[in-house]
């Protein structure tokens, strides 16, 4: 039975609470000893996933462009959103893992084998949304549902951890159901949300989130393409590309093409000469 | 379209692969990988095709292939986090002695690639050894000997066959950054087909520059050979290249502007493909036939590389605009 989570955005207060109880749970450590890095345009000092945030909870601050509202925040609106790997159905990253650490566990997730990862980092290329990062060990990471988590029946660190239910864990097929009806109690209430992460985002997310504006606002891609798509045009042009360099190769080869390129030469010799007189 | 460009700067990682921290090594190894694939297809070729004059040629690709596709090999597992892990991409690791070969993966059809070639070159590496006199070990020459004894229609299969395997080399280069999620390099389908010119180009440049070091004069029957074919191969990566920059459209940016812009039109465009082009068909000052033809052929070099220096990193560490939409 495929498990995943269902992030509802519209209930995500920011407390990151998610970001610190996967640090707890996976031992990761802070950045730089924990200093203080600033983002600078964001209250969000993470930025982004990287190799030791598996959680990130991204603020999107809506703000108007003009910051003289005389007191009002006019039009302003905070989106927060706990972002994490996607577990996807048809997973970028398992695909071109040349050494085969990338796995699909018997919960339908996406695991990174750290004993077998040589840290080629072509996984990190190849994620559609930017989720697998190169740690200071040299080796590939992001989140991993908690897998030893789930060996024991307990749920992931951050969806315990979530104060307002933004995160929930339980079967994908489950979680679909409920966040179709999310939806369409937001889109009735008036504020237009929809799930991203059904099928047409790269075969479905197992990991999928409810929206309320265009999935770039979130730093989400609308239409995500595996890594592989345009892979076998690749062979096919390489190929062509070949058979053209070996048929010149032939033509440039071939006795007769020799003697014309005398000729060719005399031709081009004739200049210099008459410069020369 | 500002309101994109806003939150695209707002929110740099917008749901594109991260690049994959590729430097120098995999420039090289792109650069390097094209030049022992070409080397060796071309030796191959002129092998099966050309006369006894052609042999001096033959040989020096031969000689050049193996020692080169050897520094591949080393620049990619130098390139990994865990280089003692490096046979993890051949073996299955946890199941030992299976095989690992995922054909739908680029990466994992190079690994077993520059494997293959490698067998291929070293044969050849060995004969061009034995040819030269530079190997004299007995053993050597006797099996030397027996290998060239065999019937003519098996070592030619076992030469085209070497030929497809160094082709594939010098290709699989361009699919392997067409298998991204990284903009630039996901649809640019026809970065296979460029790297593969490339390959041809600058190989039949170096084999110039080299047989021409060695006092060779231009009008020589194998020197004309080989420029004929590297200008037919400019010719086409000019069309390839102009080709695919068309349909990359606006997404081309980060490639054709900004800092590795100036590289672009400067190296690969000015450098790598019209000076050699002109060099080779317009007489230039009081420079003689030889003296172009050598410049032509170093351009052609410079060119190569810089082509390999902007694809791999320009879309990485892009200069101007994150996403230059």
């Amino acid at each position: 039975m495929a498990k995943g989570f269902f992030t509802d955005t519209t209930v995500c207060i920011g407390c990151k609470a998610c970001q610190v109880a996967c640090h707890e749970w996976n031992e990761l450590p802070a950045r730089e000893g924990g200093a203080t890095e600033l983002t600078g345009n964001s209250y969000d000092n993470t930025g982004h996933l990287n190799a030791l945030d598996w959680r990130h909870v991204r603020f999107i601050e809506q703000l108007p462009v003009s910051r003289e509202m005389n007191g009002f925040l006019g039009e302003s609106r905070w989106l927060m959103m706990s972002d994490v790997c996607k577990h996807c159905v048809r997973a970028g990253c398992l695909e071109v893992c040349p050494t085969g650490a990338i796995i699909r566990t018997e919960f339908d997730s996406v695991y990174i084998q750290q004993d077998v990862c040589n840290g080629c980092r072509a996984c990190i290329s190849a994620c559609p949304f930017g989720v697998v990062d190169v740690g200071e060990d040299g080796k590939a990471h992001k989140c991993t549902l908690c897998y030893d988590r789930l060996q024991h029946g307990l749920e992931p660190a951050c969806a315990k951890a979530c104060p307002t239910d933004s995160i929930r864990f339980g079967d994908v097929d489950d979680l679909m159901v409920l966040a179709e009806r999310r939806a369409a109690q937001l889109t009735a209430a008036g504020t237009p949300a929809y799930v991203y992460g059904k099928e047409e985002i790269v075969g479905g997310l197992n990991c999928f989130f409810l929206l309320v504006d265009e999935p770039e606002v979130y730093g989400l891609p609308s239409k995500p393409e595996l890594p592989s798509k345009n892979v076998a045009e690749g062979f096919v042009g390489s190929a062509a590309a070949a058979a053209a360099v070996a048929i010149t190769g032939l033509l440039s080869f071939r006795k007769e093409r020799m003697d014309a390129m005398h000729g060719d030469l005399e031709e081009e010799e004739r200049p210099r000469t008459t410069d020369r007189d | 379209m500002t309101d994109f460009l806003l939150q695209l700067a707002t929110n740099p990682q917008s749901g594109y692969g991260l690049p994959p921290h590729w430097g120098w090594y995999i420039v090289l190894y792109f650069f390097l990988g094209g030049l022992a694939a070409g080397c060796y297809a071309i030796a191959t070729l002129l092998d099966i095709l050309g006369d006894r004059r052609d042999r001096d040629a033959v040989r020096l690709g031969y000689l050049l292939a193996f020692p080169l596709v050897v520094v591949c090999g080393v620049l990619l597992i130098l390139d990994l986090g865990k280089p003692l892990r490096f046979w993890h991409m051949l073996v299955q690791s946890e199941n030992v002695p299976e095989l690992l070969l995922k054909p739908w993966s680029p990466i994992s059809i190079g690994t077993w690639l520059v494997s293959t070639f490698g067998l291929f070159s070293f044969v050849s590496f060995v004969g061009a050894l034995i040819e030269t006199e530079r190997l004299r070990w007995d053993v050597a020459r006797r099996v030397d000997r027996r290998v060239r004894d065999l019937p003519r229609p098996l070592i030619l299969l076992w030469e085209v066959l070497g030929v497809v395997s160094g082709f594939s080399l010098g290709g699989y280069t361009g699919v392997l950054v067409t298998g991204t999620s990284i903009p630039v390099w996901h649809n640019a389908w026809l970065m296979g087909a460029l790297f593969l010119l490339s390959a041809a180009s600058t190989s039949y440049a170096l084999l110039m520059l080299l047989l021409m070091r060695h006092g060779r004069a231009h009008h020589d029957s194998t020197v004309s050979k080989l420029a004929r074919g590297d200008r037919s191969a400019i010719v086409m990566e000019i069309a390839v290249l102009a080709t695919m920059l068309l349909l990359l459209g606006a997404l081309a940016r980060p490639l054709i502007a900004g800092g590795f812009g100036v590289i672009f039109w400067l190296g690969v465009v000015i450098v790598g493909l019209l000076a050699p082009l002109v060099l080779h068909g317009v007489p230039w000052g009081r420079m003689t036939a030889e003296r172009r033809a050598m410049l032509a052929a170093a351009c052609v070099l410079v060119g190569g590389l810089c082509l390999r220096f902007v694809i791999v990193m320009a879309p990485q560490y892009p200069a101007v605009h994150p996403w230059a939409l």
